[in-house]
């Protein structure tokens, strides 16, 4: 008899991992603690039996300083009634909670005026205007809004900053997941990317079974490609399209997450942009506007194995301190998530398998992911909300998951912790946006999450030890007010440091707060900023454990 | 079954000479001359098609060379003739089965297996035909009477792993190869199915101390090491895994993943020229897999050989456009309520 069982042998299927397999390193201290604090929020994207896209899709959120208190705020996007795209009702309503500077909130949406009108999904923050005042980009299904912060109350001046964009001659309707300030010509001025996902609407949207009778979210196939776009910055607030002559347009995809960052230091800011079950886009600054897709060349159009993966949220910033960004980005199961390592000459590595992020991640869905130094190491983290795109199980598919911290244990290895670090402490649930931010002034940062249909949270760092710590809060002359893109070097003791400021955050989300720097035992640092202006400032002997406004020299 | 089937031929009132062909052709068989005794069955056909057991000891006679398709054929009107002759049942079934029609195969060996439940044979090859057909609930029943029977038997808590891993229950189906390779006889290849098992859920320690148990016992067992090799490269054992999958592949140079593998631990230590020679190899075995493509693209970028990747890079492009539809069922369009 031929045994049956030698079939296996020529199996060549890619793993399935079961929920279970992937184990956190159990021998490897829990360095990194949150305790779970509430706050007065759900996410509501009226989820319907019939699942339309867009209500897989809403969460993205941010902190940041609304008034200029000198305390992070926090400001939720939320969805709308799924046929008309309009807040029907008030559990539509976009959300900003203001801080008392302890860690405690205070809805104040109303009286400042963000409770928005769509379907919303995306925020950026940045001061357009260089007034001091942060303005949120908030984008979303069919409509986007661009809200002017006057002293804490905002003002929607879309239509006069000319970015109430008719329907796309070509593609229709364009749905924004997420969006980007950043200076593209270094004129000082802070610019706007807006990554949009595919072509939808309600009329023509397919209906897809997971099982009989039991419908689920279609597949991305079933949807066509839309462009990203690019405005620029008039300085008179008005922006002018130039997604076309950037060449930005040229390349439409099915954006999901933006990351900025100048990755072969040439001073100009490049932006990666995930694309979900199609190449990933990687356009590189040129200069005088214009941007050249080199995701293939550089290595990171595909994760290692040369299939497409649904790319979610991402952040690209340096993650083994040799001053080079590198990009981690969200995934679902069996797709790892993956992480690529810049090396310096133009292009990427993939170093999924060799940190260890492909054995930890091969059964998690994440979508917003996080670099961040949450245990004042020196090292920087990874932060990832977990949860799946779809909203029906089949055997293996875990669909409610918790997030999950990702340790950097040094040599560009992770260890992922999730119930160590006590974010199992609440229910497992569909994840979607995060921010990062010192919510509570004790020198840790935190991290505030959304999910579908579930209250978010808010995740107070009380991780053990009393590493110290460093801040800086720029603000730019000649370079825009808010320092993006300017690149930090941070020496403290023996161990030096780097950070290219950016507040786009992981999945639709933006973390608009001063650079953080987590020194370990040194008492004392070196900094060296290098403005997107040119300018070299160096600030020495800086004493730690505090917040550092540094001012760009020289006036505009 | 061959031993209870070879029956003399019945015979009733016949054509002679029918049945002297007939009994000159059974006497052939017993003499394990079944090429002569087959001429010998014919022509007794030719002279009376209805002598009783004459399709049944010629589809036997069939069945011994392995004319499997026309042994069917006999057997098939052996059972027009008699529907209620089991054992002719049993073996159109063992026939098909043979033929690798295993839907067809588990349909008569159900009816032949439930004349004789106490048949142990008959249903292990009914629970196998089940699993080849898809049916792994009636496969996984078939397989667990089996097991009440005897509960030790290795082969078929290998096969019960088999029905429940194609039913996408991972877990159990290792927990079958558990207990297979807890026998006091260990299959071939059992060690290797519990690896591969641990190996599809990520569990690569465990993967590779059963690939190593596998290979203590056949040392040229090649999957094991490619597998083993796979799964070294998933614990950063690089110089280890190079080795095994160098040893794989000297012992078949054709195995895709070897290939693959090996040509990322050389890429990974830049042995770029050996390293496109390997990625080249698993092109060449299976030129549909993009995975290989990107990665020989992306060495021959690192290399400066710009045309080259790009030529590569286009073909992901095109296997990726052809990627099979999504697994979610795709509906008309309707309207929203």
């Amino acid at each position: 008899m031929n045994l049956s069982y030698k079939r296996i042998a020529c199996a060549l299927v890619l793993a399935i991992a079961a929920a279970w397999a992937i184990a956190s390193a159990q021998n490897v201290a829990a360095a990194i603690h949150f305790s779970y604090r509430p706050i007065g929020f759900r996410l509501d994207s009226c989820e319907t039996p019939r699942r339309h896209a867009p209500e897989t899709m809403a969460g993205g959120l941010a902190i940041f300083d609304s008034n200029n208190d000198g305390y992070p705020d926090i400001f939720f996007t939320n969805g709308a009634d799924i046929e008309s795209l309009k807040k029907t009702s008030p559990k539509y309503s976009n959300r900003l909670f203001q801080n008392d500077g302890k860690g405690h909130f205070t809805d104040v949406t109303e009286k400042t005026g963000l409770a928005g009108t769509g379907f919303d999904n995306a925020v950026a923050v940045g001061d357009y205007d260089n007034d001091g005042w942060e303005d949120l980009f908030v984008g979303g299904v069919h409509g986007n809004h661009l809200y002017h912060n006057d002293h804490g109350v905002f003002t929607d001046v879309t239509a006069k900053a000319g970015l109430a964009a008719a329907p796309d001659p070509e593609y229709g309707p364009l749905w924004s997941v997420g969006a980007a300030w950043v200076d593209v010509n270094n004129d000082g001025l802070l610019d706007l990317l807006v990554v949009n996902y595919l072509a939808w609407n309600l009329e023509s949207d397919p209906a897809c079974e997971a099982a009989p009778g039991k419908l689920d979210y279609c597949h991305p196939k079933f949807y066509k490609p839309t462009p990203n776009q690019l405005f620029l910055n008039n300085g008179d607030g008005t922006f002018r399209d130039v997604s076309a002559e950037s060449g930005i347009r040229a390349h439409p995809g099915k954006g999901m997450g933006v990351g900025l960052a100048d990755y072969d230091l040439d001073g100009r800011m490049d932006f990666f942009i995930t694309n979900d079950k199609m190449y990933n886009s990687f356009f590189h600054n040129k200069g005088g506007v214009r941007f050249e897709e080199i995701a293939f060349n550089a290595g990171v159009a595909l994760a290692e194995d040369g299939k497409f993966i649904s790319g979610m949220g991402v952040d690209f910033r340096d993650v083994d301190n040799d001053g080079l960004p590198d990009i981690v980005f969200a995934a679902l199961d069996n797709e790892t998530f993956p992480f690529f390592r810049n090396l310096g000459k133009g292009g990427f590595v993939d170093a999924t398998r060799s940190s260890g992020m492909a054995r930890q991640t091969m059964a998690m869905a994440g979508y917003s992911p996080t670099i961040a130094d949450f245990d004042n190491d020196g090292l920087k983290d990874v932060f990832v909300t977990r949860g799946h795109v779809q909203a029906l199980g089949e055997a293996k598919v875990l669909i409610d998951q918790p997030n999950t911290v990702f340790r950097n244990v040094g040599g560009a290895k992770f260890v992922a912790l999730t119930e160590e670090s006590g974010l199992s402490a609440q229910p497992a649930a569909r994840h979607r946006g995060s921010a990062v931010g010192d919510l509570d002034g004790d020198g840790r940062l935190d991290v505030v999450t959304s999910a579908l249909s579930a209250p978010a949270e808010v995740w107070l760092n009380d991780s053990p030890g009393h590493a110290h710590w460093l801040e800086l809060k720029l603000e730019g002359t000649a370079s825009n007010r808010d320092g993006i893109g300017a690149r930090i070097k941070v020496t403290a003791g023996a161990l030096t440091q780097y950070e290219q400021v950016s507040f786009v955050a992981g999945y639709g989300s933006a973390s608009a707060r001063p650079a953080h720097f987590g020194l370990g035992a040194a008492a004392t640092a070196v900094v060296e900023i290098r403005w997107p202006s040119g300018t070299v400032q160096e600030l020495r002997n800086v004493a730690v454990d505090r917040v550092v406004h540094v001012k760009e020299p020289g006036v505009k | 079954m061959l031993a209870l089937a070879l029956a003399t031929t019945q015979v009733w009132a016949a054509n002679p000479e029918a049945v002297a062909e007939a009994a000159r052709g059974t006497a052939l068989a017993r003499e394990g001359k079944y090429d002569l005794a087959i001429q010998h069955y014919q022509a007794a056909l030719k002279l009376d098609a209805h002598l009783p057991g004459l399709y049944l000891n010629l589809g036997l006679a069939y069945f011994k060379s392995q004319r499997l398709q026309e042994a069917a054929g006999a057997f098939e009107e052996a059972v027009r003739a008699d529907s209620g002759n089991f054992q002719a049942r049993a073996l159109l079934g063992m026939s098909y089965y043979g033929c690798a029609r295993y839907g067809a195969a588990a349909a008569q060996l159900k009816l032949a297996s439930d004349a004789q439940p106490a048949n142990t044979e008959l249903r292990y090859t009914l629970a196998q035909s089940y699993l080849w057909s898809g049916q792994n609930a009636e496969a996984e029943a078939q397989f667990r009477i089996l097991l009440l029977k005897d509960p030790e038997s290795a082969p078929v808590h290998i096969l019960l792993g088999e029905v429940l891993d194609a039913s996408n229950r991972v877990e159990a189906a290792t927990a079958e190869f558990e207990a297979a390779v807890k026998a006091s006889r260990v299959p071939p290849d059992a060690h290797f199915g519990l690896g591969y098992l641990y190996w599809k859920q990520q569990r690569f320690a465990e993967a590779s101390h059963e690939f190593e148990a596998e290979l203590a016992g056949d040392p040229q067992h090649a999957q094991a090491l490619t597998y083993l090799g796979d799964a070294e490269m998933h614990l950063e054992k690089e110089k280890s895994a190079e080795a095994h999958l160098r040893s794989a592949l000297k012992l078949n140079a054709n195995l895709r993943l070897a290939n693959l593998d090996l040509g990322i631990v050389l890429a990974d230590r830049s042995a770029s020229a050996e390293a496109a020679r390997c990625f080249q190899a698993a092109i060449r075995i299976d030129p549909s897999q993009s995975d290989a493509h990107y990665r020989l693209g992306r060495l021959w970028s690192s290399m400066g050989r710009e045309k080259e990747a790009q030529e590569e890079f286009e073909k992901v492009k095109q296997l990726a456009a052809a990627q099979p539809p999504p697994p979610l069922i795709k509906l008309p369009g309707r309207p929203a309520k």
